[in-house]
């Protein structure tokens, strides 16, 4: 009797039972995979034969996943890179890509630090390591702690790009943008990134206890803040980036049904919601 | 005098670390269900996650820790206890039986999160079962398969000799003496040991990491080649990752509860079995 | 069912079960050979020197795979949880084997396995939500996410088993050497702490192995609660990045069969050595224990 129990249990295992389920890994970028889930529950709604899985963990996980033959949809918050490109054409696959929203990076600091704004030049200071205190800027002797990202994290490897540095050692690796955020609102003396969308939650408030830097651009006076559409919209804000999606050309066919609906206003709308900016307004 | 100060120094001692520990466990318990139980509803316990997962509930979770503890028993357990059938009933003391003696300890000193990436390398890459519940599954069976069969063994060595003997003494062939006499006495210790096992199972996070789990699916997983949720991963990120950790932190605690709550469970079936086994001996 | 049939079943099963005993080997063999074929690709790439040496360890951006400070993080944590949990794991493994009653042994048991039973990502969430913020507080830093932290979680996890294998070396030291001490005239403190503990030394020594060797091989406690700062660490209140940790963090990002991807199997190579050598020390220990003790 147990045997036979055991044998429909293995039967089970070994067995792919339905064959219509349209199944899609989506794997990558933690500042989309909130969107992204968002998207797929309201797209799922309506496709009720699809099987989305999606996972964070960084946009260089997504696209090693998309090297790997592990995901079919890569999100990702930067360009792939020069070794990625050669590895996908060593390997002979072939990508398309999908420009599916607007994100701004936001500088936090607690409240209670006397700084509302600072230069690009300043900022590269601080991340690299070479000012390690407050007082140049504030005139208060604190030392400053970097709340940061992991190598793996698109965020942070757009940031270290845009500024042109390599990130102090002492900087804390946090494992994403929540746990940023948590850290700059007990830090007095903290500095942090994290995606903009985060900061503007989809109450379309703020987070209470966080102050987001303006970003004063070289050779300029005007500092621009984040949390301007326009200044986004008009590239004038410095650390406004695309966020990607790469998908497998073998993949393309599964893909399209889910593609479009991010395209659609319905997905916009969701974008929207999510402090991203969608495409469509371009 | 001297006696006096180093009796109530003993005692600050032994006691003290004693409620240290005791308490350990009742603080831990105790703030995780505080927070946790006024969380879990029916909505809760059989919803789909809302919202980004901030809103609904942990039913996939759930679903995908059973599913990864059912592959997990199917594979592992014929394999532990034929193995421990073969350790406690046929093996003489050679070299060899040390040699696979020693392995089945050092395999079980084996960080999980080795045994994650023996996962990958053989079941996600070269077996190409991909990132699936079949690789995870697998991956925590090979991780299960040294504390099954020390369990088994120990099983199987309670059963006394006599019973094998008269089984042989009756005309059974050895395989018929273990099949229709050992394993059924035995059966208590082997079912103890495999619930325990499940329950060891289903808190582990690190092999699952990279052989299948994802952060959200869109419904329950309906074939194994399939990427799944999990308890313990749902814990996991819901604490670290998530874009909202304050609104979450709620829900973290109920998934904690309920993960904590499903092993206290098997571990009393385990402790229920084990004494109805002892007091038929 | 003829006797023929019967006992070539027998001997077809005999064959069966000593295949699953050899598989076991294979098993161990296979994690092994998987290791060291993919950290000899690694060292084709990267000098070992530099691997066992470099002090940053940068994959991504430099190229830098200095072994130095995981190795040091890791040391940092579990040394600071062997000293917190091998006194208090100890004593009570003393209390519960030589003062406490029938009823409250059979109360203490159960807490020390539920103890056990809990798994370690729940341990990791305590450390962000309760110990993190209080060392935080304790010390008045932002952030409890540090090795302190770490250390405590890691005692934690490693107490049942400190305790459950300590009892029993203690529970083993023979009447007869308890026996003869009360005899000599010493009450049982001065029996406790001059006779059976030092008689259940090698007992003891073995419990500390094993429990450092599930503090070494934890995974997903230290990287909730550390902070995993790839800096050396400079002290207990520093942020640490063990390499358990490192292998969870970047695993998912490397493409299969680069450089990185290799290198963190080469350093789960060395994770998998040491925690083997910690095992079979607290082995061979507890041999030496059973010779000649009870």
């Amino acid at each position: 009797m147990v045997l036979r129990l055991y044998f429909i249990i293995l039967c089970f295992s070994v067995t792919s039972c339905s064959e219509e389920i349209q199944t899609l890994k989506i794997k990558g970028s933690d500042t989309e995979v909130n969107l992204v889930t968002e998207l797929a529950e309201s797209f799922h709604k309506s496709n009720k034969t699809s099987y989305l899985s999606i996972s964070g963990g960084g946009s260089g996980l997504g696209i090693a996943s998309l090297l790997n033959g592990q995901a079919d949809i890569a999100n990702s918050s930067r360009e792939l890179n020069v070794e990625e490109s050669e590895l996908f054409r060593k390997r002979g696959i072939e990508l398309d890509t999908f420009v599916f929203a607007e994100d701004a990076i936001a500088f936090i600091v607690s409240p209670l630090l006397l700084l509302d704004s600072i230069s690009t030049v300043d900022l590269a200071g601080i991340l690299d390591g070479s000012t390690n205190n407050w007082k140049k800027l504030t005139g208060n002797e604190i030392k400053i702690n970097i709340y940061g990202r992991q190598s793996n994290s698109g965020t942070y490897d757009f940031v270290k790009d845009k500024l042109n540095i390599q990130f102090s050692t002492h900087a804390k690796e946090m494992n994403g943008n929540a746990q940023i955020i948590e850290a700059i609102k007990s830090d007095p003396s903290g500095i942090g990134y994290v995606g903009a969308g985060y900061v503007m939650n989809s109450r379309n408030g703020q987070i209470q206890n966080i102050k987001v830097l303006h970003i004063r651009p070289d050779k300029s006076n005007k500092a621009y803040s984040p949390l301007d559409s326009n200044a986004v919209f008009n590239h004038e804000y410095y650390f406004r980036r695309h966020l990607f999606q790469f998908i497998r050309k073998s993949s393309a066919s599964a893909a399209a049904p889910f593609i479009a609906f991010e395209k659609s206003p319905a997905g916009a709308r969701i974008i929207r919601k999510s402090g991203y900016y969608p495409v469509k307004i371009f | 005098m001297r006696k006096k100060k180093t009796h109530i120094l003993g005692w600050i001692l032994l006691l003290g670390s004693t409620i240290t520990i005791c308490s350990f466990l009742f603080i831990i318990i105790f703030h995780l269900f505080s927070q946790g139980l006024p969380v879990l509803s029916w909505e809760f316990l059989f919803g789909h996650p809302k919202e980004g997962l901030t809103k609904g509930g942990i039913f996939p979770a759930i679903i995908g820790t059973i599913l990864l503890t059912l592959i997990t028993t199917v594979f592992a357990v014929p394999f532990g206890i034929c193995c421990a059938i073969y350790l406690n009933e046929y093996a003489g003391e050679s070299r060899l039986t040390g040699i696979i003696r020693a392995s089945i300890r050092n395999l079980s000193g084996i960080p999980s999160i080795i045994y994650g990436l023996f996962g990958l390398a053989l079941f996600v890459q070269s077996m190409r079962l991909g990132t699936s519940l079949l690789s995870a599954g697998l991956t925590l069976g090979l991780l299960s398969l040294p504390y099954i069969i020390t369990t088994t063994e120990e099983a199987l060595k309670r059963v006394p000799n006599s019973t094998r003997e008269a089984a042989l003494a009756i005309g059974s062939t050895q395989f018929e003496s273990i099949r229709d006499f050992v394993i059924p006495q035995a059966m208590p210790g082997i079912i103890t040991g495999i619930v325990l096992t499940i329950a060891r199972v289903a808190g582990e996070t690190a092999p699952i990491l990279f052989t299948g789990v994802a952060f959200y699916i869109t419904g329950v997983p309906g074939s194994v080649k399939q990427e799944f949720m999990a308890l313990p991963y749902h814990l996991y990120m819901l604490s670290t990752q998530h874009q909202s950790i304050e609104t979450v932190r709620p829900l973290a605690y109920g998934t904690v509860t309920v993960l904590i709550l499903i092993i206290l469970m098997m571990n009393m079936v385990a402790f229920y079995i084990r004494q109805k086994f002892r007091e038929n001996e | 069912m003829s006797t023929r049939f019967r006992e070539n079943t027998d001997l077809f099963f005999s064959k069966l079960f000593k295949v699953t005993g050899l598989l076991t080997l294979v098993l161990l063999g296979g994690i092994f050979f998987m290791l060291l074929y993919n950290s000899v690709s690694f060292f084709l790439d990267v000098a070992p020197l530099d691997f066992f040496t470099g002090n940053q360890w940068n994959p991504g951006s430099r190229g830098d795979y200095g072994i130095l400070p995981l190795i040091a993080s890791t040391i940092l944590v579990t040394l600071g949880s062997m000293l917190i949990a091998v006194p208090l794991g100890i004593f009570t493994a003393a209390y519960m084997s030589e003062f406490a009653n029938r009823r409250v042994q059979r109360i203490l048991k159960p807490v020390i396995e539920m103890l056990a039973a809990i798994p370690s990502v729940a341990i990791g969430f305590l450390g962000i939500v309760i110990i993190g913020p209080g060392i935080a507080k304790l010390f008045g830093m932002q952030n409890g996410l540090n090795a302190l932290n770490g250390s405590i979680l890691l005692a934690i996890m490693s107490l049942p088993t400190i305790v459950t294998v300590a009892e029993d070396a203690i529970h083993a030291v023979p009447m007869s050497y308890k026996e003869a001490s009360l005899g000599l005239g010493a009450d049982k403190w001065e029996t406790l702490f001059r006779v059976t503990l030092p008689a259940a030394l090698p007992g003891l020594i073995a419990a500390v192995m094993l429990g450092l060797g599930r503090a070494i091989g934890e995974t997903m406690t230290v990287l909730m609660a550390t902070g995993n700062s790839l800096a050396f660490p400079d002290g207990y209140l520093d942020s640490i990045r063990t390499i358990t940790a490192t292998i969870a963090i970047e695993m998912g990002e490397v493409p299969y069969q680069t450089t990185h991807y290799y290198a963190l199997f080469a350093i789960a190579t060395v994770l998998f050595i040491i925690t083997l050598a910690v095992n079979l020390i607290g082995e061979a220990i507890a041999k030496y224990y059973r010779k000649f003790g009870a």
